[in-house]
């Protein structure tokens, strides 16, 4: 049988054409390297989630190589089997969304021109995305919509344009920590606002609205109200008929024609046999590390260095999230049994969000640089990382009497607050993707070999809302206060790698996300993006895919 | 030949000094962790029937073919001495910890570095001992069980080992009790703690889930 459409993977970035091609009536066929976990198989379980991931391959099957610079300024490239730094998210059918946080922030307009704003920055290859804001925006009110995004659009400074008032699922319950929250950044004079989540808080077809485990980021949801692709948009694609999964199986190779169209996906079943399909369309959606894989794995004739890469763009800018995290523990004694009472449940929603500071002034030349976001939390809810952080003081052992002490005190008698600026990850030179020479995964191709530069540009973004986070923390009477940014990579948080552009001499794909090269491959994940705004992508991806999906639609229909 | 002594036979006697210097440690670990590493990846370690003892003075957990009589007390004495039972909480004894770290050892989805690290670990401190004070671990009292636990956090190689049972002890008060640890719930009502909904079944447990998952399949996607 040939398909009109064969996908490779089944994330966000899949999602949304799965059910726009199904919707509109075409035969699509599903390849996903991972098993299919259906709801009822999502437990609330540290050992499965956490201890053991089971979601992930295992290192020993699949890995990365990993190159970061050392301090004398050497790149050290160590296989992850060995690091023990496991860069999988989730390998299963609707992929890592399953495990989302789902904190859902649109990005701004001045995103899309990043280079126009704030000009060039050195050692960078910051640019200008090919697409406006206006030309997304009924995307991101359709993900709203289909995938389901609960919230409360209050104004604020940086507040997007947006076509519908209001987000379409009414605010989640949170935890009252979060007016405390509010309190100490307007006594900074902060307008911390309400977080618009992926997250349904009223039932919506089959799914159940969110009945607040308080276990959601890194756990599958067994209500469905998480936003994954899966439950939201793969399970209302499936009821078309025109769907086939194939999950455990693992695309190697995109077989081109003369014409360097595709013809085949070569892929590993379960147990190791190859196997092959066709279709008229491919569109790859595997995360951007693994889809820069495939294509540079996907060597023919008319590509000698990969599938789409004449050019020799593939795996190249990689981005991730720049990040600055910290936390701040709310001691019981520090306040009254009333107030204490307020905020001592079980409940971990907290879905406040400081935007104040998306776009701030260089602090030595006082020129207006992005900024970014930073979300508010509380410590999840799972009780092994919490519990394993006690053991450490410094750089002593604690055990005893000293550490059950130490223990209890920490569960029962405060509550550690936390959190997470997102700033751009400035793309440049040193991060990127290319196939290892020397490590192969289990069924014997070359794994990815991903150098991870970060810019030090990243820093003054992230050290100034660390800053400001810290200062809101303070005010809101939290004791051990500490934070800072991080130069690694999010492990979550992946994208470009394929960039989108009007010049096929420097980005993989169009403006419409298909290949510039090959006619007929289409990339739906984050590879596209050439910046990723100072927000988690899941969103944008969402949107983007969606966006995608009408231009495939309008082919297939003229086809 | 004894147990004991068909169990050293298995070592090569280079390795049967504790290393002095750290150089000579990692060498040592290494000699002694291919050797382990091997037997747990072949799965042949719980075929050694000869690695348990017949000491009958001290008692072999059930169904405990990893570990002698010498190396259980050590690890028993190591485990109540990092999580005592001093009337704060629940004791190790209730936790069944001990019987969960025996499962892990021999779980194939565990950290392999962790099951050969704990292992080589007791043997480690029982040689230490005996090189710090001429005794060997069981033959210490209380006392200087206590201060031998002590030295070993001050060591680099002691640290990681008590770490990882360190580790392991908080998986069996903290895990769900589908695990053997955790019992009644004992250390979740210690701290307060209010577990996720819904928990794991028997079919959604970590080493049964993708089965579970896999069996459902529609035929179209076999």
């Amino acid at each position: 049988m040939k398909y009109d459409v064969c996908i490779v993977g089944s994330g966000a970035g899949a999602g949304p054409v799965i059910y726009e091609l199904a919707n509109a009536g075409f035969k699509v066929l599903v390849l996903e390297k991972g098993p299919w976990l259906k709801t009822e198989h999502f437990s609330k379980d540290d050992m499965t989630a956490t201890r053991r991931n089971i979601y992930a391959p295992a290192l020993k099957d699949e890995f990365h190589v990993l190159e970061t610079k050392d301090s004398e300024g050497n790149w050290n490239a160590v296989p992850t089997h060995e690091s023990k730094r496991d860069f999988w998210n989730g390998s299963v059918v609707g992929g890592s969304s399953n495990f989302m946080s789902a904190y859902f922030h649109r990005l701004k307009p001045k995103d899309f021109r990043l280079q126009s704003e704030y000009g060039d920055i050195e050692n960078a290859n910051i640019t200008d995305w090919p697409i406006s804001y206006d030309e997304l925006e009924p995307y991101y009110a359709k993900v709203e919509s289909v995938v389901g995004v609960s919230g409360v659009v209050v104004p604020h400074k940086n507040l997007e344009p947006r076509s519908t008032p209001d987000y379409p699922f009414p605010p989640l319950v949170v935890n009252k920590i979060a007016d405390w929250f509010v309190e100490a950044g307007a006594k900074k004079n902060y307008n911390i606002i309400p977080a618009a989540r992926g997250i349904i808080s009223v039932p919506k077809g089959d799914r159940r609205a969110c009945y607040l485990s308080n276990y959601c980021g890194s756990f599958g949801c067994s209500s469905d109200g998480k936003g994954s692709a899966r439950a939201a948009l793969i399970n209302d694609a499936l009821k078309t008929g025109n769907v086939e999964i194939r999950p455990d199986s693992k695309v190697f190779h995109l077989e081109t024609n003369e014409k360097n169209e595709i013809i085949k996906a070569h892929y590993y079943d379960l147990v190791g046999r190859k196997n092959s399909v066709e279709a008229t369309l491919f569109v790859v959606a595997a995360q951007a590390i693994e889809t820069a894989r495939l294509l540079l794995l996907s060597k023919n004739p008319s590509c000698p260095n990969g599938l789409a890469n004449n050019s020799g763009n593939v795996g190249k800018n990689l981005i991730f999230s720049a990040v600055a995290t910290g936390s701040g523990l709310i001691e019981f004694n520090d306040f009254s049994a009333e107030k204490i009472a307020e905020i001592n449940n079980p409940m971990t929603f907290v879905n406040r969000t400081l935007l104040d500071f998306y776009e701030i002034d260089e602090p030595e030349s006082g020129k207006k640089i992005k900024g970014g976001t930073i979300d508010f939390l509380i410590e999840h809810s799972n009780p092994m990382p919490k519990a394993v952080r006690a053991k450490k003081d410094g750089e002593r052992l604690v055990y005893g009497s000293e550490f059950k002490k130490n223990l209890l005190n920490y569960f029962t008698q405060k509550k550690r607050i936390r959190y997470e600026a997102f700033t751009d990850w400035i793309p440049n030179n040193d991060c990127f993707v290319t196939l290892s020479e020397e490590h192969k995964d289990k069924w014997g191709d070359p794994v990815a070999k991903v150098r991870l530069g970060y810019h030090d540009a990243n820093k003054i973004p992230g050290e100034f809302l660390s800053d400001i986070s810290k200062g809101v923390f303070e005010e809101l009477g939290a004791k051990n206060i500490s934070g800072g940014i991080s130069t690694g990579p999010t492990v979550n948080l992946q994208a470009g790698g394929c960039r989108f552009g009007n010049d096929p001499k420097n980005s993989v794909l169009d403006k419409n996300c298909k290949s510039h090269e090959v006619s007929n491959l289409y990339i739906t994940d984050g590879s596209f993006m050439p910046t990723g705004g100072s927000v988690p992508f899941t969103f944008t991806i969402y949107a983007n895919a969606f966006r995608v999906a009408d231009k495939i639609v309008e082919r297939l229909k003229k086809a | 030949m004894s147990d004991s002594e068909k169990k050293k036979s298995l070592t090569p006697k280079s390795d049967r000094k504790a290393p002095t210097d750290m150089d000579a440690f990692f060498q040592w670990q290494t000699n002694r962790r291919s050797l382990l590493k091997a037997a747990i990846i072949a799965g042949t370690l719980s075929q050694f029937s000869f690695l348990q003892s017949c000491d009958d003075a001290i008692e072999i957990e059930k169904g405990n073919d990893l570990l002698d009589s010498n190396q259980m007390t050590i690890l028993k004495s190591a485990l109540n001495i990092l999580f005592p039972d001093d009337g704060n909480g629940p004791s190790i004894e209730l936790l069944n910890t001990l019987n969960y770290i025996l499962w892990v050892l021999k779980d194939s989805g565990a950290n392999p570095t962790h099951q050969t690290y704990l292992i080589e670990g007791i043997d480690w401190a029982d040689e230490i001992a005996i090189e710090k004070s001429g005794k060997k671990y069981s033959e210490l009292d209380q006392a200087e069980r206590e201060r031998a636990i002590h030295y070993y956090t001050e060591t680099e190689y002691g640290k990681e080992w008590c770490s990882i049972m360190m580790t392991l002890i908080l998986e069996s008060l903290l895990l769900d009790p589908i695990y053997g640890a955790n019992i009644n719930e004992a250390g979740w009502k210690w701290l307060d703690h209010t577990p996720g909904f819904p928990q794991p079944d028997e079919s959604n447990r970590y080493e049964n889930v993708l089965t579970t998952a896999r069996n459902a399949y529609p035929k179209s996607s076999v």
